[in-house]
């Protein structure tokens, strides 16, 4: 494991990663920017299934879909390439481990709720089931650990380099 | 300006809270919360008159902008205690005088639109187009948020005083 990192910390790109500069802080500029959007849109959505802004009608929220696809496209390259550049940093800390399971749980909530409530615009008129506002308000709840976990990781990383493991 | 910000941050004992081990990333996540609902109500308002999502009436999607001021009034107070906490590490960087300054125009657009673009738009019927000036001012409202946050992401590049810049 620990041979592994390593190989993979010294390719010539992880090593360009780190010591560019520009590359490293436009990807982490690129992280926050795309994690605004997918953060954001899936905030407004639940939001809406919570019974804020009632005039909209809840399945044009998915119009948003492309946006989000785009963000989150933004947020993967970025985040692999910041990865990249200290893979041990964030393989060896655990809580890396439950960011990455919490946006899994976000993500899945959101598709469950895309296909079934937000689905059909026949269940427009309604107010939202008990069901999806408790699924709403644990998305909210995920986003906000998402992002805790997400900036404590800086603060919570043992090691930043494999090779600092063997002295 | 400096001595002032600093003995806020030193007496409300701010300054002791933001350095204990979690102090500072506890309050950084909830400025990026800030920033995501922002974004999330704000910004999606934004692109909703520049065009996307068009079939969402707009005065509905309108109620979701006081949430986004929510999330700018938790930023105002998280970034609050960033710059008491550290005040020589924001005044002379910047990253952080750029980002107040497009704050500055983001607000000064806001005043435009209410006063030249919102009544057209609430006239506008279901599905429409929003009217020229209102696009105009959902591009500058994205443009100055997105570049608030790519110079918030930078504050930590330009520390001084190993910064550089034409005006410091």
């Amino acid at each position: 494991m620990v041979e592994a990192l390593i190989w993979l910390e010294e390719t010539r790109f992880s090593t360009w990663m780190r010591e560019s500069g520009p590359a490293f802080f436009s990807s982490l500029v690129f992280h926050s920017i795309g994690m605004a959007f997918v953060t954001g849109i899936h905030v407004a959505t639940d939001l809406r299934i919570l019974g804020v802004a009632p005039g909209v009608p809840r399945s044009l929220m998915r119009r948003y879909t492309p946006v989000l696809w785009a963000s989150l496209v933004v947020v993967t390259v970025s985040g692999l390439l910041l990865l990249l550049a200290y893979p041990a940093k964030a393989l060896t800390n655990p809580v890396f481990y439950f960011k990455l399971v919490a946006i899994a749980a976000a993500l899945r909530i959101m598709r469950a709720l895309m296909r079934g409530l937000l689905g059909d615009s026949r269940h427009d008129a309604a107010p939202a089931p008990r069901k999806a506002r408790i699924l709403a308000g644990v998305s909210l709840a995920l986003w906000a650990a998402v992002i805790t976990s997400g900036r404590f990781l800086a603060y919570t990383a043992e090691v930043m380099l494999a090779s600092h493991l063997l002295y | 300006m400096e001595s002032l910000l600093n003995s806020i941050g030193q007496k409300s004992g701010i300054y002791d809270f933001m350095h204990t081990s979690w102090g500072w990333p506890t309050v950084e996540s909830l400025h990026f919360f800030g920033l995501s609902l922002l974004i999330g109500t704000i910004g999606l308002w934004d692109l909703r008159l520049l065009g996307v999502a068009r079939a969402i009436p707009m005065t509905a999607l309108h109620k979701l902008v006081p949430w986004g001021v929510g999330g700018y009034l938790l930023n105002v107070c998280t970034g609050f205690l960033f710059v008491v906490s550290a005040p020589n590490q924001y005044l002379y960087n910047p990253a952080v005088q750029i980002k107040f300054s497009l704050m500055a125009i983001a607000g000064l657009n806001i005043l435009v639109f209410y006063r030249f673009a919102y009544r057209p738009v609430k006239a506008a019927v279901t599905g429409a187009t929003a009217p020229v000036q209102a696009r105009a001012a959902a591009a500058v409202s994205l443009a100055c948020w997105i570049g608030v946050i790519v110079c918030g992401r930078l504050i930590t590049y330009f520390r001084p005083p190993y910064h550089w810049c034409f005006w410091c």
